[in-house]
């Protein structure tokens, strides 16, 4: 067998995998992908969001390299707030419109579906509450967990802890809060998540972006250019906001839908 | 598979023809120089009639000029004029034998001289039948005597007329080794049959690398070996027989702030040079003692090393070596009275140069001194020697017949020697383009063999695939960073994290379709990249924090009791292993005996590393033994236990694999050799492996067992060939970098080298550092088999990792090639290369390929 891309349509591997394996249980029907909300503010700050999280960061680059935990402390609040504007604008709140299991996925999602996403949320009010929720709840749970991981992966340990806090709090405030704020504390889709079963949508996207940038963002480091953006952790913050804005883009145009199959 | 055999074959003839073209062997001209009164007029007359060299080994200039310096005798005597002192700049490879060659021969040696450093008695590299001022004394009817590093025995094999060798085994030996050579002092002094003593000090070095060079035992043997120049000034002074005696003070490399050398940086490439004789009284007042540097370590005037040659020559009388590339010190001359004897001094070392120019870059103009020549602008460096020969043979011929007057024609000559010795010194006309391009297109032919084979399995675009092109090619492309190839551990730790991750997420995938074993996964990727962690944190490597503070040096060698414990359980653990798959095979009434002998192999292993460690790191193994335990261990023989050892380890894969052949139940018979024969080799080899690394080093193979057992239940049954290669080459270049190694020559343990090895055997003692410094990677390859084994296939395995080497030398040689002209290339592209053979030929050819045929063989007999 052999597969052209990493990628493959949603019809693709996640159900064949499961044919050959015979599992016991039913292979776990995939979820659809979220779709972003039917009105027209939310299909326009949905690109106008990367670009200002990105100027907001590119900014203040210059004062990152200078002072990096004064400036991603200072950071986080307005990151926060574009992120909750974000969401709230332009995201189906968990719970409010979940593509049910049973809800057949969509090869090629069509602008039309998106009106049944629109609908029942409460409007703005309704979700700003929970995304207000979803941040807390990922800078308290994903941050430690997410600097754990940056340990793992080669983060210092005896120095520049704060640093390293402080990237992992953008990192969740960037990848997972719309995770959290999309899909809730549902066990079943975080497993989906996690074990890359999910469908591409822009939040997800987003998320892997922002992880695989953040790891490229280490290549940098040991070069001899003795710049001072080299230093720990500058880079890696850098790749994850890059991460996030392509992943993000590419998640919600070109491969959505689609699944990533590491077979 | 007969392409990827021939892709295979094709690797070794790539690798040599490059490093033919590469490290060229460097000509020199045979025979010894004579003064040809005739054509030269007379000689300079000799100042001295015998020369004491003390080298110190490693003696950086600020350790003797410095503020901080023990030496203050010498000290005294540079500010009263008996001592004029250098800082004598040393050529990379800042190793003691090239060292010595330039001291010696004043060439400058070629970067073979590393590669022979470690294989010291290749007789290529004697300097026996080379022109040297020691050949020359000799030549004279004098008598030479040596006593120190046993260095200078292999390069001047039967040359001394007395000689005390003293060899570098244990670092941690600081004053046996100097006391070894301190003893003949008085003795050497009362005799009046040499005329040139050699002495070579090596605790300094030992010191240095022991502890740095800030280390407490610093200033008391810089004491030491002042105490050693005043004792012989005393007696030059004093004595009527030596009162013609030079002292020449020198280093022959200096040290980083690690305490290593062997690289290029300032530190390393700047030992002190004094020299030493009442007599310099009259032609110096004296200078500032101490001094603060220039820059760096730049005390005093600066000299090439080489200038030490036709110095010592001209003082003693002697003719200039062949070879030498040295040019005289100018503050000596003063010593003639006579400005003629200038003239003539530099006129020899002018004469003999232009030989060696001559050879080099050939030109009618060195014959015919009234030829047309057009030196408006010279372009190429052979024009611009020929042209500054030109201006001597003028100033000559305008004197018609008379002596020219010295200060117009001295400033020529001493320009000529200059720009002579630093063209010279510059190898980048030496490559041969046509070895170095065929063997580029050999590797590139390789690389192509080994595609087309196996092209069903690399263009399967999957994720595994394309991680193995992702390493490949960023791994090419990094080859060209000088900085990246100083920090490559970088690279594969990084790389390692990503393959994890990976890892972890195909297996959560099939654990997330069947619903289960999801949090177990999760848990084996973590510790996995827990492990990896720990492992990445153990030794600080690279160049650019080297010496940094790391696990060992901030916590297990300040608790000496952690280390054994940990070591122990290494021990403990690879003993229950062995016996556990022994005794698979064994009746139940036998298993006690059979973990009993498995014991038996790992005991002895284990009290090796305590008497070794004993005298290489006293300091770990004294607060655990205390007085009495040190004294045991010390008396214990290395040699024989280490032989024994080695024999144990055979015994025992002997008994592994006749058990497996002949030992197994007749049910069993038929069942495939699974992987526990290759399990059982894996204990004894790590057994092997450890008695081969230092001991703050053997807990890291509890962590690789610990991230082999995660490794293999993660990747499962359904692990393809291409996840258990990609792992096997992560794997064990991440743990060549962890074990503290480096892509520099300086990194290079030669600790391990002796084991066993009474005398010296070049292919012995050479299998022995490749094993005692690839001991992870070769671990893991062997793991790699271990995976393997259960597949039963073996074609991607090789196909991929021929492709990985073969890709990774092709990135080299190419990078080689282009940047020959580079700053680094021989501070940091030619060890790499180095390294690069290693790893193909050592490491891919004889390890893995090894381990493949053993399977082979293990599945022929099933």
């Amino acid at each position: 067998m052999n597969r052209h891309a990493l990628i493959t349509e949603k019809k693709g591997a996640g159900p064949e995998k499961s044919d050959q394996k015979a599992p016991p249980s039913p292979a776990p029907s995939p979820s659809a992908p979220i779709t972003t909300l039917d009105s027209g503010l939310a299909r326009i700050y949905t690109h106008l969001h990367p670009l200002l999280v990105l100027s907001l960061f590119f900014f203040r680059f210059q004062a990152t390299v200078e002072d990096p935990v004064t400036t991603l402390t200072n950071g986080l609040a307005p990151l926060g707030i574009l992120q909750i504007i974000y969401v709230v604008l332009c995201l189906p709140a968990t719970g409010s419109s979940t593509p049910s299991s049973a809800a057949k996925p969509t090869p090629k999602p069509s602008r039309g579906k998106k009106t049944q996403a629109g609908k029942g949320d409460g409007g703005v009010a309704g979700r700003t509450v929970p995304a207000m929720l979803s941040h807390l709840l990922t800078t308290l749970l994903a941050t430690p967990l997410l600097t754990i991981i940056l340990i793992l992966f080669g983060a210092p340990v005896t120095s520049k802890l704060w640093e390293t806090l402080l990237c992992a709090a953008h990192m969740s405030a960037l990848a997972i809060m719309p995770l959290v704020y999309v899909h809730g504390v549902d066990e079943g889709r975080w497993w989906e998540v996690a074990s890359l079963m999910s469908p591409v949508d822009e939040v997800f996207g987003a998320a892997i972006g922002t992880m695989v940038g953040a790891w490229a963002g280490a290549v940098p480091i040991p070069l001899d250019w003795d710049r001072e953006w080299q230093k720990w952790p500058v880079t890696i913050v850098t790749g994850a906001y890059m991460g996030w804005a392509v992943g993000k883009l590419l998640g919600g145009t070109l491969l959505r839908g689609k699944r990533i199959d590491l077979g | 598979m007969a392409t990827l055999v021939i892709a295979n074959l094709l690797i070794p003839a790539a690798v040599l023809t490059f490093a033919a073209g590469f490290f060229p062997y460097k000509p020199f001209l045979p025979g010894l120089a004579e003064h040809d009164v005739s054509e030269r007029g007379e000689m300079p007359p000799a100042q001295f009639d015998k020369v004491i060299l003390m080298v110190v080994d490693a003696l950086r200039s600020d350790f003797v000029f410095g503020k901080s310096s023990g030496f203050k005798f010498t000290q005294s005597l540079i500010a009263n004029g008996a001592a004029l002192p250098f800082t004598a700049h040393a050529t990379s490879p800042t190793v003691t034998m090239p060292r010595v060659k330039a001291i010696t021969t004043g060439s400058i040696p070629s970067f073979l001289d590393v590669i022979l450093n470690f294989a010291e008695s290749d007789t290529t590299s004697t300097l026996a039948y080379q022109d040297t001022w020691l050949a020359q004394i000799k030549a004279k009817g004098g008598n030479l005597v040596m006593h120190g590093d046993d260095t200078w025995l292999k390069l001047f094999p039967e040359t001394f007329y007395r000689a005390d060798g003293t060899t570098s085994f244990f670092v941690s030996d600081f004053t046996e080794v100097d006391n070894n050579v301190t003893r003949h002092v008085p003795d050497e002094l009362r005799a009046n049959d040499w005329n040139a003593l050699i002495m070579h000090y090596l605790g300094l070095d030992h010191i240095g690398h022991k502890a740095g060079p800030l280390s407490p035992n610093m200033i008391p043997k810089q004491q030491e070996m002042d105490g050693i120049v005043q004792q012989i000034f005393e007696a030059i002074e004093n004595d009527p027989h030596l009162q013609s005696t030079l002292l020449v003070l020198c280093g022959d490399h200096g040290m980083t702030d690690g305490g290593n050398h062997g690289g290029s940086a300032p530190g390393e490439t700047s030992p002190a040079l004094v020299f030493i004789s009442p007599k310099f009284k009259s032609i110096s007042t004296g200078l500032d003692s101490p001094v603060e540097p220039h820059q760096d370590f730049d005390f005093y005037t600066k000299v090439e090393q080489s200038d030490i040659v036709p110095t010592i020559a001209g003082l003693l009388g002697l003719p200039v070596s062949l070879n030498n590339l040295g040019v005289f010190i100018s503050e000596l001359l003063p010593l003639w009275k006579n400005e003629r004897h200038h003239v003539l001094l530099l006129l020899n070392n002018v004469w003999q140069m232009h030989t060696l120019v001559k050879t080099a870059f050939p030109h009618e103009a060195y014959e015919h001194p009234y030829s047309q020549l057009d030196c408006s602008d010279p372009s190429s460096s052979g024009m611009k020697l020929v042209c500054k020969w030109r201006r001597i043979t003028d100033i000559i011929r305008v004197s018609d017949g008379r002596e020219p007057a010295p200060p117009v024609i001295l400033p020529a000559l001493i320009d000529f020697c200059k720009s002579a010795q630093e063209i010279m010194s510059s190898t980048a006309s030496n490559y041969n383009m046509a070895y170095l391009l065929s063997g580029i297109a050999l590797a590139f032919l390789s690389v192509a063999l080994t595609t087309t084979s196996a092209r069903s399995i690399i263009f399967r675009l999957n994720a595994a695939s394309l991680y193995f092109g992702l390493v490949l090619v960023l791994y090419g492309i990094l080859m060209f960073a000088s900085s990246y190839v100083e920090e490559e551990h970088h690279f594969w730790y990084w790389t390692t994290c990503g393959w994890i991750a990976l890892l972890c997420l195909q297996t959560l995938l099939g654990s997330y379709i069947k619903r289960e074993g999801i949090s177990k996964t999760i848990f084996k990727a973590a510790a996995l990249l827990l492990f990896h962690r720990l492992v990445r944190a153990w030794n600080q490597t690279g160049q650019k924090h080297s010496g940094e503070p790391d696990f060992v040096t901030s916590f297990l060698l300040p608790n000496p009791h952690t280390v054994w414990i940990l070591v122990g359980v290494t021990y403990f653990m690879l003993s229950l292993s062995l016996g556990s798959h022994l005794c698979r095979h064994i009746p139940p009434t036998y298993h006690v005996l059979t973990h009993i002998a498995a014991a038996g192999i790992a005991i002895p292993a284990f009290i090796f590393k305590l008497s070794f460690t004993a005298r290489d790191a006293p300091e770990i193994v004294r607060p655990v033994v205390g007085e009495s335990g040190m004294r045991v261990l010390e008396g214990l023989s290395l040699v024989l236990i280490a032989r024994a050892v080695f024999l144990l380890c055979a015994l025992g894969t002997v008994w592994v694999i006749s058990l497996e052949v002949w030992g197994r139940s007749p049910a069993k018979r038929n069942a495939p050799r699974g992987v526990e024969l290759f399990d059982a080799l894996h204990a004894i080899l790590s057994i092997f492996l450890i008695t081969q690394t230092r001991a703050h080093n053997v807990p890291l193979f509890l962590l690789f067992s610990l991230q082999f057992l995660c490794l293999r239940d993660a990747l499962g049954l359904q692990s393809t060939q291409t996840q258990i290669t990609i792992s096997t080459l992560l794997f064990a270049h991440t743990s060549f970098f962890a074990l503290g190694n480096t892509n520099a020559i300086s990194s290079i343990d030669l600790s391990n080298a002796y084991n066993g090895v009474a005398g010296y055997d070049v292919g012995v003692v050479g299998l022995l550092v490749f094993l005692s410094n690839w001991s992870g990677p070769v671990w893991w390859a062997w793991g790699g088999i271990c995976l393997l084994a259960s597949q039963g296939a073996l074609f991607g395995y090789l196909a991929l990792q021929t492709l990985f080497i073969a890709g990774s030398l092709l990135a080299i040689m190419v990078a080689c090639t282009a940047l020959r002209t580079h700053l680094f290339i021989w501070t940091v592209f030619s060890p790499k290369y180095l390294y690069a053979m290693a790893w193909s030929l050592g490491w891919h050819l004889l390890v893995c390929c090894y381990g493949l045929g053993a399977i082979w063989w293990a599945m022929g007999v099933s």
